[in-house]
């Protein structure tokens, strides 16, 4: 026999509870911006190249067949001028986001965008 | 209540949430240490209607007689059990007692994010690093949001029902 209290405190659902879901719920400002920090750009695995996504620029870089030429502006990057024949990585448009990347195969170019810190721990 | 019909109850409600903890761990889960926490539904129950110390002792009992049948006595994860299990406890006792614009649903959530919160500032402590803190954490305390609100309403409906129950016994 099992006795328990009775009373309709606990009805479901008083103002308390959403005050605490309310509490809770401001940990939604809290999530770590997956937005980039940096971006990495590797020509045929041997050299590398590391821009800051904050100050816009114009890079132009030798690939295997051509020059490419990859524009940041406002945290973003993309790629305006390639020689190559399809023209891929033109049309991968703005990347801006960690973990994104953009990649020219007859260039031999990689173009990725990494953050600041926890990369040993989320690669 | 007399002693005997104290430990009766006090065992039943042992096994039924040692028999949820177990159950709940063979549950495949796509990220470690997401829970539902079903467990903590008769651990809330227990509180109610016979008191902190009570219910404290189910949920100590629940996380060495649980870690024994899934063979984690004394590993990491044990360690995490239990203290989120006394912190929580204590959280959702403090609550109950002075809590008077709470439902079990508000009681439940209170008792999932402490239980994850504390598990966290163990692990960021221990384990990774007091950086991984800020990372961690959001993600977590959103989660137990939903897993406190499922627990909440199934302690209710539970408590609901055996109150009926009593009634007619």
């Amino acid at each position: 026999m099992l006795k328990l209290q009775s009373n309709n405190r606990y009805r479901p659902l008083k103002i308390g509870d959403f005050v605490i879901i309310l509490i809770f719920l401001s940990a939604l400002f809290f999530i770590p911006r997956m937005e980039g920090k940096k971006v990495r750009v590797i020509v045929d695995k041997e050299k590398e190249f590391i821009y800051p996504l904050n100050e816009d620029r114009i890079l132009k870089i030798e690939g295997k067949i051509g020059i490419i030429m990859i524009e940041i502006k406002d945290g973003r990057v993309r790629v305006i001028e390639s020689t190559c024949p399809l023209k891929i990585c033109m049309k991968m448009g703005w990347i801006k986001n960690k973990g994104e990347q953009i990649v020219c195969v007859p260039n031999r170019i990689l173009i990725r965008i990494e953050g600041e810190q926890f990369d040993a721990i989320t690669e | 209540m007399q002693l005997q019909n104290r430990i009766a109850h006090i065992s039943v409600f042992t096994a039924a949430t040692v028999s949820l903890f177990v159950i709940e761990s063979l549950i495949p889960r796509p990220v470690p240490g997401i829970r539902l926490g079903l467990a903590n539904i008769f651990i809330l129950l227990v509180l109610l209607n016979y008191g902190y110390k009570e219910a404290l002792l189910v949920g100590i009992l629940k996380s060495v007689i649980g870690s024994i049948v899934i063979g984690r006595l004394f590993t990491p994860s044990f360690l995490l059990s239990i203290s989120g299990t006394i912190v929580s406890v204590t959280i959702m006792g403090i609550a109950v007692r002075y809590g008077r614009g709470l439902s079990l649903m508000g009681i439940s959530i209170l008792g999932a994010e402490s239980h994850i919160i504390t598990q966290v500032l163990i692990i960021s402590v221990l384990f990774l690093g007091k950086a991984s803190l800020s990372f961690l954490l959001p993600p977590f305390v959103l989660l137990s949001l939903i897993t406190g609100s499922i627990t909440g309403i199934s302690a209710y409906w539970l408590y609901t029902k055996l109150e009926r129950k009593v009634e007619v016994a």
